[in-house]
């Protein structure tokens, strides 16, 4: 097993040392030329140009896109119009009265993220709490149901969404299921709560193993002796989870609070090919809603999609600074232990 | 208050017998140390008293009331753990509140037991700190705390001072010895360091592999050993243990020596060891013990000397002072037969 391990490690590493040598010489001369900095610049700047070509660069365009307007693709082309994009998406003649708004989708889908995000986070949060507790329980084939739960994770979203819509069609392997069973047959996609439901669902069932493996290697973390020292002591089992394992478990657990977040504010490929958004509007989800006014209705409009993008993105920024700061945080408690 | 006995307990894991029947009976106060090398089950039978574990046979009994069945929390013990077990995100305080509160003790009573327990170990000043913020010997005394506020029957340590550095763990030792005479407790304390069992116990259990040795005090088990195992395991260096053949009131050793065995006991002929402490070897021109000089440890006071007595015996000798002796030399030693101990062939004492 080493032996066949080692043999696949040499023919990996062989022709990187060989790579290492030719490169040695002109890399020394690089460095006495140009000092330590030269050395730092020379190590970031391909990273450095990729991120700029397909993430800074794309990210500048699209803000100049937001201020412009027209069907025009090229940007010089377009015509510049301030924050009226901005304006358009955001005004409404009376906020309690959504179809008031001048883009009442945005708004509709805007309100469905929300009630998306706030009703998937927590179901999420909660199952895979649920089920990583179960997991760290579970000695036996321990490795066998982490591969259960963790199989969805690795399903590309779009055969997630073809897979459950497989099931849960009008003519489904579901309502095949409930006929059988002499039951009618549920419109499972088409009736306004059940496909919310479903779109909930179904991310839930795809993202479950990534963050309840997040939340199983935190467990793991816990020494044992602090539940055996809970035990002698006589502490009841909801106590021991509230007192010792949540506070224990939080730094991981606001992690994955936040990820998932920024995942769900950002639902869009396993909803939009399970229900299409539909029906109705009552799956339109605010990355469904960019994508159509951008590229996909007849009235294209890419610089209100970008307008929308935009406002979208700086809630990203705001919950991925918040997973950032935790992220430090949690690395200097870990120094201080 | 406080009087365990074990009857016949044996744990196995899956194939293998880690406690192979042990039989104890631990008075109420006693300080009983647990004494073995690592891996003999020492912590497995600890874990069994206090309930963690449920042994694969045997009974477990406390001031008379067979608590196997029992669940860790109804026996009454506290436990110190080698780790702590501090819980991280609690103060001192919560720490050592955890435990009451789960009995719904009024909170004047938790918060008395807190002051009277941090007042003796010395630890008021830290009750609003986090374990991460104190040392180890801190952790330490609050560790012993939370234990000491439950008021337990009797407590369980499981080598609490090997995480504490040497000098550290010698102040702990006494520290602990003083506070089981104050609180008058049963107390069972593990080690695998036998000069922690030696200056702690009323009574050391050694253990190996699994089955009690010999149970006995300190001095006991020191001068009158019951079996080879454990006339190697205590004392410090450890006992010189020569095989041989006993005739005529002496053991001949393969290297030809003739060593005089104790008057008054009836060594049968036959296969023997001979036991001598080092400490009880000193310098005899013509003496029975002679060696080559191998190694001289001078430690001020007394030295000890390595040597080679040939045919691969070997010889350890503490002796007084500062001998001048240089390596190579061949010493000659004779010692008390009233102080040396003969084992049998099976390895049990004759005398
Ligand atoms: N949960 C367990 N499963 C399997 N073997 C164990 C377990 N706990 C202890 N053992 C084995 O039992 C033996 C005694 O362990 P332990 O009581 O911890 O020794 P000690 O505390 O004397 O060093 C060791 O060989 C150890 O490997
Ligand atoms: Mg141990």
């Amino acid at each position: 097993m080493t032996g066949v391990k080692g043999m696949l490690g040499a023919v990996v590493t062989a022709p990187l040392v060989a790579l290492a040598r030719v490169l040695e010489v002109p890399l020394r001369l690089w460095q006495r030329l140009t000092g330590q900095g030269g050395m730092v610049a020379f190590f970031l700047l391909p990273n450095m140009a990729i991120f700029t070509l397909f993430v800074l660069l794309p990210l500048v365009i699209n803000i100049a896109y937001s201020m412009t307007t027209g069907a025009a693709l090229f940007l010089p082309e377009r015509t510049y119009v301030g924050a009226a994009q901005y304006e358009r998406l955001l005004r409404c003649t009376d906020y309690t009265n959504l179809m008031t708004c001048q883009e009442d989708q945005f708004w509709i889908a805007l309100r469905n993220t929300g009630t998306f995000v706030v009703l998937q986070v927590t179901l999420l949060i909660v199952a895979a709490t649920i089920t990583a507790l179960i997991l760290n329980r579970a000695l036996r084939a321990l490795s066998f149901w982490r591969a259960v739960f963790f199989f969805p994770v690795l399903l590309s979203p779009v055969v997630v969404g073809l897979i459950w819509r497989w099931i849960l069609d009008r003519n489904g392997v579901l309502n095949a299921a409930l006929v059988g069973m002499g039951m009618d047959p549920v419109n499972w996609l088409l009736e306004r709560n059940y496909a919310f439901s479903a779109a909930i669902g179904v991310t839930i069932w795809a993202h479950l193993g990534f963050f309840a493996l997040i939340l199983l290697a935190g467990l793991q973390a816990i020494p044992r002796d602090l539940y055996e020292a809970a035990e002698m002591d006589g502490t009841k089992p909801a106590r021991v989870f509230w007192r010792i394992t949540l506070p224990l478990l939080m730094p991981n657990m606001l992690v994955v609070i936040v990820l998932a977040l920024i995942r769900a504010v950002q639902v869009f490929d396993e909803a939009y090919v399970l229900t299409g958004g539909g029906p109705g509007t009552a799956t339109l989800f605010l990355t469904q809603y960019i994508y159509e006014v951008g590229f996909a209705s007849l009235l294209k409009n890419p610089g209100l999609a970008a307008a929308a993008s935009i406002l979208m993105g700086g809630v990203l920024i705001v919950l991925t600074l918040l997973q950032l700061a935790l992220g430090k945080r949690n690395e200097r408690k870990g120094r201080l232990k | 208050m406080g009087r365990i006995q074990l009857h016949d307990i044996r744990k196995s894991f899956g194939a293998v017998d880690v406690l192979k029947g042990i039989d104890l009976t631990i008075n109420e106060g006693e300080l009983v140390v647990f004494v073995g090398p690592s891996g003999c089950g020492k912590s497995t039978l600890l874990r069994m008293i206090a309930g963690l574990d449920k042994p694969s046979s045997g009974r477990i009994e406390i001031d008379g009331v067979d608590v196997t069945p029992r669940s860790a929390a109804d026996r009454g013990l506290a436990m110190v753990f080698q780790s702590y077990a501090l819980y991280p995100h609690m103060t001192v305080r919560a720490n050592m509140a955890f435990g009451l509160q789960n009995t719904n003790m009024p909170k004047p009573e938790i918060d008395a037991r807190i002051s009277e327990a941090a007042r003796m170990l010395e630890i008021e000043p830290l009750l609003d700190r986090r374990p991460g913020q104190l040392s180890g010997g801190q952790r330490q005394r609050v560790a012993i705390g939370r234990a000491i506020v439950r008021r337990p029957t009797a407590f369980l340590l499981d080598e609490p001072l090997s995480n504490l550095d040497a000098e550290l763990r010698v102040s702990m030792r006494a520290e602990l010895s003083a506070l089981h005479d104050r609180l008058g407790a049963t107390m069972i304390h593990v080690t695998h360091d036998q000069v922690e069992a030696m200056t702690m116990a009323d009574r050391i259990v050694v253990l190996r592999a699994g089955k009690v040795e010999q149970v006995d005090t300190p001095l006991n088990l020191f001068n009158r050993p019951a079996n080879l195992f454990v006339a190697g395991f205590i004392g410090a260096p450890g006992m010189n243990l020569w095989a041989g053949q006993a005739k005529d009131g002496a053991v001949q050793l393969d290297s030809g020596a003739r060593l005089p065995l104790p008057s008054g006991v009836t060594v049968p002929e036959g296969s023997v060891t001979l036991g001598i402490r080092p400490q009880h070897l000193r310098p005899m021109a013509g003496g029975p013990v002679r060696a080559e000089v191998r190694l001289i440890e001078a430690l001020g006071p007394e030295s000890v000397v390595h040597g080679d007595m040939g045919a691969g015996g070997t010889l350890l000798a503490v002796l007084a002072g500062q001998p001048d002796l240089a390596r190579g030399t061949v010493i000659e030693l004779g010692y008390d037969p009233q102080m040396a101990h003969v084992f049998g062939a099976d390895g049990q004492r004759l005398a």
